[in-house]
């Protein structure tokens, strides 16, 4: 009888309303095979075959470039050197904003799909739905990158049809529009499913309770679902940043490199005589950009309701 | 569930045909062959170990040539530094890469002899950057000229006559480079009239820099190859700086309008070589490959390479090709009794591209991130 | 929430627009896979099948196909173990060095993939790895787990903590706990990371052309082919890989309904408490 009652407490009481045996315990974790066996395989695994190469890569950022060879040094030069040039914070900056844009552009665009998806399509339509939007994720990036210069040239398609409604020809490609399409063409489907997949799982009785309550359903919408499904908005919002923040394919195939991005100048400091050093200078400032993005947006998500 | 439901009955035996169809050719070559064909690597551009090139080889050797094909020296210098030695059998690379693949040790040391360098037009018989004093570690294969590359319909031969055409306001956002420093500068060092385009005093490499931040507003993208053929092609941009017939070459043979014209500042030589790789446990194999492509049947197949085509240095290779392929041979400029290629290169028309001397790649290279933010 | 007829029709139209956004260029690709033109332009040239015919009599596709399926197998397999390991690890305790735990999970996908490609080229060189599609699956596993961990936790955090504590409270060990009630909840979610690891393992270029050596996977040979030939043979395996996806999901997808509609709805609802006697 009294296991009864411990384990009736309803699930919306705050969490520490909880029998003790059931919160995240504190302190050290106590060394059970179970808990070994859940916990050390994924610290193990990254950090020998994550963090191993990570340092190898901050060690390699000292190394220097002697006849084409890449030896064993320590040069403080490579990061004086990269950090010093007004064109790698033009590049930083630039690629940045863009990444910034693409997040906020995308999570806008995806917000009413995923909604549309969870909210208002049947049972069957939102499995069809759901299927579709995870093809993108079985075909090649590359290949749609690839096939969007049809679209976008200047005898593509889109003026192609800009060309019959009577409006002259726009220069679409080789542009950061461009760019930013690659970016969308690379993250909407992932930010739609995490959208769509969180929203879903946003308690109805929460919407129904705001409705019986009065309000009307534009504030349902910013006041109750948007909160409730923060975690997977922001989720997504940060692969999308990552993802558009890291990727070279569409600044270079869309965007016709002539805005230079952060992973195109990693890419050209190669090229610049074996210099993987300092491309491993720019690499680890994109990872600390990244982590710290990465960290804060995380921390917004799973930040305890007050 | 349900035994011989038709429609499940149906899918059977379309997916027994797809496999069926799938497995064909896999049959088919499996039962051709006796004994399994010795496997040789090759790390090359794209294009080097295709049917097209290198199948005579394959079937008289009985061999199977396995490409690792890469974008740019220097992604190819970063992988072979990390493989195991002998992991590549044959190396192609361009000249300025073989210096520093000899630098770096890994290419093995070739004997003159083996080779018919005698078949070579003199002026190939000792190709600077393959030599380290008497020693030869690279086999010249195929060269090509670097030029102004236009689209025939939107830019006129005269204005094509010089690199000046890519400043011309008329062609804004037209104007594309190949993503690569070494040839659009040199270009444009041509263009500033530095005879040696890569040996530059510290006051020319200013004016070089200068004169090329002025074109930058000019300058509509920056492709790689993939990009450039696609650009060029839909007519995105109608100049492209730092190619040549290596890319028109093979856009012209599909019937696109696009030229290149070696202007009156002069052009750049690109030279290809293959070597091979220190360790390798097929040298005689990777021997014979080398005598192949270096005979006059496997320049003829050279020069026609379908990926991309070139000149070729083997004298007995320009009279096979007027054999066998005259309208390719007139139209590379590779016949013997009339004006050809070689009188360009006598002429001192065209100048080696190279590594520059007087700066570090590093210095062009970081002037080279510049321009593109500009 | 009063469902508005036109406001929902606008919606539904939205998401049709948004599917067609992403698979026009999916679209174009099909059409110029059967174009006779060697680079994709409009007007259309010819109908031809001789890039399919290209394609699949060719040798070194077929073989990185097959490495490409071997490896994102794997990779999405141990990724989903790993990723599930430390989401649960995350869900269930608070330990000194968690946030470094969690960080090492989730990293991975902040590294520019040609940096990391080479890091571990070098790094796994030395170890005697390199070269080999087990150095694929292993740099896979470390760029996809993160997905699976964020998809698990995301899940997890959706869990009713009390059903744990009741089963453990009933006597359950914890592996027995964590089988039939976690894992049963998690199911779909686990589901869905393995095929979504899959499908990055399987589109990974940068780090598979570096690691991977002579064993090329289908992306890095697709890389090669948009980088040094530009033929429409890239339009025929995108094609080709596509139809072979839609199979795949779609297979998956409706084992996934049957399975769920062979359980009854779980919702996170409170047991009903019995009156007590």
């Amino acid at each position: 009888m009294h296991l009864l009652t411990s384990a009736g407490s309803p699930p919306l009481a705050p969490p520490h309303e909880l029998p003790a045996s059931a919160r995240p315990a504190r302190g050290r974790v106590a060394a059970r095979p179970f808990t070994l066996a859940h916990s050390v395989p994924p610290l193990a695994w990254q950090l020998a075959f994550f963090l191993g190469p990570l340092l190898f890569l901050v060690v390699l950022s000292f190394w220097s470039v002697r006849n084409f060879r890449i030896e064993p040094a320590f040069e403080p030069a490579n990061w004086l050197r990269m950090l010093a040039q007004a064109h790698v914070w033009e590049t930083y900056a630039r690629t940045f904003g863009y990444a910034s844009l693409a997040t906020v552009v995308a999570t806008v665009l995806a917000f009413p799909a995923a909604f549309a998806i969870a909210f208002r399509l049947g049972a069957n339509a939102r499995r069809v739905c759901l299927f579709l939007l995870v093809i993108p994720f079985f075909t090649s990036y590359l290949v749609r990158v690839y096939a969007w210069q049809v679209f976008l040239s200047d005898q593509g398609v889109i003026n192609a049809i800009l060309g019959m409604l009577g409006v002259p020809p726009q220069r679409l490609l080789n542009t950061p529009l461009a760019t930013l399409v690659g970016y969308l063409t690379l993250s909407l489907p992932l930010v739609v499913l995490i959208q769509a997949m969180s929203l879903t799982l946003v308690d109805r009785r929460l919407v129904e309770a705001a409705s019986n309550l009065g309000c009307g359903p534009v504030r349902t919408v910013f006041a109750v679902i948007v909160p409730a499904a923060r975690v997977g908005i922001v989720v997504g919002a940060l692969f999308c940043f990552i993802f558009s923040f890291g990727d070279f394919v569409a600044p270079l195939y869309l965007g016709g490199g002539a805005a230079p991005t952060l992973p195109i100048l990693i890419v050209d400091t190669t090229k610049a005589g074996q210099q993987w050093p300092r491309a491993a200078v720019l690499a680890l400032l994109m990872i600390a950009t990244l982590m710290i993005v990465a960290w804060a947006m995380t921390a917004y998500a799973y930040r305890r309701r007050a | 569930m349900t035994p011989s439901h038709p429609a499940s009955n149906r899918r059977r035996v379309l997916r027994a045909i797809a496999g069926a169809g799938l497995a064909a050719p896999m049959l088919a070559t499996r039962a051709l062959s006796q004994t399994a064909p010795t496997e040789l690597t090759m790390l090359a551009w794209h294009g080097h170990a295709e049917k097209d090139v290198v199948a005579e080889f394959e079937a008289r050797h009985n061999v199977r040539i396995r490409p690792k094909y890469y974008v740019g020296g220097d992604n190819m210098l970063a992988l072979i530094s990390q493989s195991p030695p002998g992991t590549y059998d044959l190396i192609q690379a361009d000249a300025e890469y073989v210096q520093q693949l000899v630098a770096a040790g890994q290419v093995e040391q070739l004997q003159p002899r083996d080779y018919p360098f005698d078949d070579f037009f003199p002026e190939f018989h000792r190709f600077p950057g393959h030599w380290v004093g008497d020693k030869l570690y690279s086999v010249m294969v195929r060269f090509g000229f670097l030029g102004v590359a236009y689209n025939t319909l939107a830019v006129s031969e005269a204005q094509a006559r010089s690199y000046k055409v890519y400043a011309d306001p008329r062609f804004a956002g037209r104007v594309g480079h190949f993503d690569w420093h070494l040839p659009s500068i040199g270009q444009v060092s041509l263009l500033e009239g530095n005879k040696l385009p890569f040996d530059l005093a510290p006051e020319r490499w200013k004016h070089v820099q200068q004169r090329l931040l002025a074109m930058r507003r000019n300058v509509g993208g920056f492709f790689d190859y993939g990009g450039t053929f696609a650009s060029l092609r839909n007519g995105q941009m109608v100049l492209m700086a730092g190619i040549g017939d290596w890319i028109t070459g093979v856009l012209e043979k599909n019937g696109a309008p696009v030229r290149t014209m070696l202007p009156e500042e002069g052009g750049l030589q690109w030279t290809e070589s293959f070597s091979i790789g220190k360790g390798s446990r097929r040298q005689d194999l990777a021997r014979a490959f080398i005598q192949y492509i270096t005979s006059p049947g496997g320049q003829v197949r050279s020069a026609m390479m379908q990926a991309y085509p070139a000149l070729i240095p083997n004298r007995k290779g320009w009279d096979l090709l007027v054999a066998q392929h005259p309208q390719e041979a007139r139209r590379q400029r590779m016949e013997p009794g009339k004006p050809n290629v070689m009188d360009d290169i006598r002429g001192k028309r065209v100048t080696l591209r190279a590594l520059p001397t007087r700066q570090s790649l590093e210095d062009w290279s970081d002037f080279w991130s510049r321009y593109k933010n500009a | 929430m009063k469902a508005r007829p036109a406001l929902a029709a606008l919606l539904k139209a939205y998401v049709v627009l948004v599917l067609l956004f992403l698979f026009a260029p999916l679209g174009a690709s099909l059409v110029f896979s059967f174009n006779s033109d060697r680079f994709p332009t409009l007007p259309l040239g010819s109908f031809t099948l001789e890039w399919y015919r290209a394609v699949l009599s060719d040798e070194l596709v077929r073989e990185s196909l097959a490495h490409t399926a071997r490896v994102s197998v794997l990779s999405a397999t141990l990724s989903t173990l790993l990723g599930f390991a430390a989401a649960y690890t995350d869900y269930r305790h608070e330990f000194l060095g968690k946030r470094f735990y969690l960080a090492l999970g989730l990293l991975p996908p902040t590294v520019p993939a040609i940096i990391l490609g080479l890091a571990m080229l070098a790094y796994l060189s030395r170890l005697g790895l390199a070269g080999s599609w087990v150095a694929i699956v292993i740099a896979h596993t470390v760029i996809c787990t993160p997905f699976a961990m964020a998809l698990a936790r995301l899940r997890l955090s959706q869990v009713d903590r009390s059903l744990e504590a009741a089963a453990w409270n009933l006597g359950a060990a914890p592996w027995a706990a964590l089988r039939h009630v976690i894992l049963p909840f998690c199911a779909p979610t686990l589901l869905g990371a393995w095929l979504l690891t899959m499908a990055v393992s399987f589109d990974e270029f940068a780090i598979a052309w570096f690691v991977g050596g002579l064993h090329e996977t289908l992306p890095v040979r697709v890389l090669g082919f948009l980088q040094g030939q530009v033929s429409p043979r890239i339009n025929a395996i995108g094609t080709l890989v596509f139809a072979v996806s839609i199979a795949l999901v779609a297979v998956a997808q409706s084992v996934l309904a049957r399975r769920l509609s062979l359980r009854r709805p779980r919702t996170p609802a409170a047991p009903q408490p019995k009156t007590l006697p």
